[in-house]
């Protein structure tokens, strides 16, 4: 039997630790910004829970500046433009689903996937992360769980009227989730994340929120792993 | 309910198996996607026992594969058994076995210092390693099979390979103390070990793999055959039992000689069909009726109701959980395999 080698200790302070960080940090903080922008429309829309979509978008505020916090601690400047970049598809889908009065495809793009990549990533960073970062992620995850809950609990009491545009809206984002997360790879490996760790860390908490919602395991096996071969 | 995590011999066996089941997003893929291939429910299980109850089960797919260690993947080979219990227990599973290497791993990498797995406190008092079972289906088949090769074990020199595991020590108690087999030789890499082995029996000697064979009426195999060894036919004893609780099973091939008759150990047949269909993929020869030794504990604790990691923790088991489990092994309707 193989021997489990201990990781080699992390140098948060390397100037390569620190540029993969400036990528890494701003897409987490543009991510936490995305959210807050996102959980604001729809709060427009779902005028029913629009005090709990307001409350999420706050702590999704609250989030971002924690991660500020986090770049500032290492002295690492984010590179926004970069993390811009990287969001760009998954918002103009965003912003197209919501422009064409799409709520599910919103809450699929939101509440599911960007949550999940969310909690797949503070997952896996929270072992590897300076003591600073960690303390501030261990708390933000807690907090995304419930994000996600809530997309879970919408789409499970519509899930019959919302199956079929969820499938759709799986189909076109879920390939932009694994290409995004090869973009990253390198740099999330210096950090010490593996990228198959954090694929299947989204595959288990996205198969779990679908099955939560209705869809059999069968078929949660198929969209999960929906344009992962390609990618 | 009851579960059972398992997983697959190899690559190209997951391949087959995921079309078989119909999920070609599964099948044509490589290591690197089993590598970050989340656990399945892939089965549920109705049994029935010998007294009329009837529970349910789950069999859980861990999508491990033994190329992963074999390819020092080994942070996923651990991810993969960790996350699997974690998925047994959502699923609310009161107590399931870790069959196949998933307790070698669990055992091996320590993963018991690994509480938390996301979002889940890992609670380890509902899973078992199944080996209590195991120990005792193992011992069984050497006391019933050997008389069939007229090997008489009061005269009988009997080697456990592995002597020193859960399982070997396990069998060694029960063989010198239970059974009164007339010689025990222990054979296993740390010596220390060996010695501490062999103090708490009060018999047995210490010896090498190759000394220790062709003195062998009976061997009973908890540990892979250390590569590299090979074994003249000749030297060995005609008849001798072979008793095969390694995994995976593979020493009917290495030992195809007359008179060296290979018994697949920590295997039992229940005396029903049992209502599942992953037995006819994983190379059982009785599908319906053949299982390992280890699943079957943790359909055994939840027909009695004890739900608690019965097995666990490393050289543990004691004669009486074995004579306990045992004779709830005979009341539910398991039995020994006993054909070679």
């Amino acid at each position: 039997m193989p021997q489990l080698e201990a990781s080699p200790a992390l140098d948060f302070q390397s100037e390569a630790y620190k540029d993969a960080y400036s990528r890494i940090n701003a897409i987490v903080i543009e991510g936490e910004l995305e959210a807050n922008d996102n959980y604001k429309k729809l709060a427009e829309y779902l005028s029913e829970h629009k005090d709990e979509l307001i409350k999420l978008a706050r702590m999704e505020n609250r989030h971002m500046k924690g991660f500020q916090a986090c770049g500032k601690n290492l002295n690492v400047t984010p590179d926004m433009e970069f993390a811009k970049q990287f969001f760009a598809q998954l918002h103009d889908n965003f912003k197209q689903a919501w422009d064409e009065g799409k709520v599910v495809t919103c809450l699929l793009i939101q509440s599911l996937i960007i949550e999940t990549f969310a909690i797949a990533a503070y997952n896996i960073y929270i072992p590897v992360a300076d003591d600073f970062a960690r303390k501030i992620t261990e708390g933000v995850v807690k907090d995304e769980y419930m994000h996600l809950n809530f997309g879970e609990e919408w789409l499970k009491a519509n899930f019959e009227t919302a199956k079929a545009e969820l499938e759709e809206a799986n189909r076109q984002n879920l390939p932009l989730v694994w290409q995004m997360l090869n973009q990253v790879a390198t740099d999330a490996s210096v950090l010490g994340m593996e990228k198959d760790a954090l694929v299947e860390d989204f595959m288990i908490t996205y198969g779990e929120a679908l099955g939560n919602i209705g869809f059999t395991s069968r078929e949660v096996m198929r969209l999960s792993a929906q344009g992962l071969a390609m990618a | 309910m009851f579960g059972l995590i398992g997983h697959l011999t190899n690559l190209e066996h997951a391949q087959s198996v995921a079309q078989a089941l119909g999920y070609p997003e599964y099948a044509d893929q490589g290591l690197d996607f089993w590598c970050s291939a989340p656990p399945q429910i892939v089965d549920n299980i109705k049994v029935t026992s010998a007294t009329g109850q009837v529970i349910e089960g789950r069999y859980v797919e861990s999508c491990f594969l033994p190329e992963m260690l074999a390819s020092r993947r080994i942070k996923a080979a651990t991810r993969k058994i960790l996350n699997a219990m974690a998925h047994a227990q959502k699923h609310g599973i009161n107590i399931t076995a870790l069959g196949g290497f998933s307790s070698i791993i669990f055992e091996n990498f320590k993963l018991d210092q690994i509480k938390r797995v996301r979002n889940l406190e890992l609670d380890f008092s509902r899973f078992t390693t199944g080996n209590t079972h195991t120990a005792y289906v193992i011992c069984r088949q050497v006391e019933q099979a050997a008389p069939n090769y007229g090997i008489d074990l009061s005269q009988a020199t009997v080697a456990v390979c592995g002597a020193t595991g859960d399982i070997g020590s396990a069998v060694c108690r029960w063989l010198g103390h239970h059974t009164g087999v007339k010689e025990l030789l222990l054979v296993a890499r740390n010596r220390e070990r060996l010695d501490n082995l062999q103090t708490e029996i009060g018999m047995g000697k210490v010896m090498g793999l190759e000394d220790a064979l062709p003195m062998a009426d009976v061997v009973v195999w908890v540990a892979s055959m250390p590569k590299g060894i090979n074994i003249d036919q000749n030297t060995l004893k005609q008849p001798c039992l072979m008793v095969d609780g390694g995994y995976p099973k593979n020493l009917d091939s290495k030992f195809a000689y007359p008179g060296i008759h290979v018994l697949k150990g920590g295997i039992v047949e229940h005396s029903l069909d049992i209502d599942w269909r992953i037995m006819n993929i994983v190379a059982m020869d009785v599908p319906a009726r053949q299982l390992f030794a280890c699943f079957a504990e943790s359909m055994l604790l939840e027909f009695e109701k004890w739900h608690t990691n019965f097995s666990w923790g490393r050289n543990q088991i004691t004669l009486e959980k074995m004579e306990q489990i045992g004779a709830a092994s005979v009341k539910h309707g398991f039995r020994p395999l006993l054909t070679t």
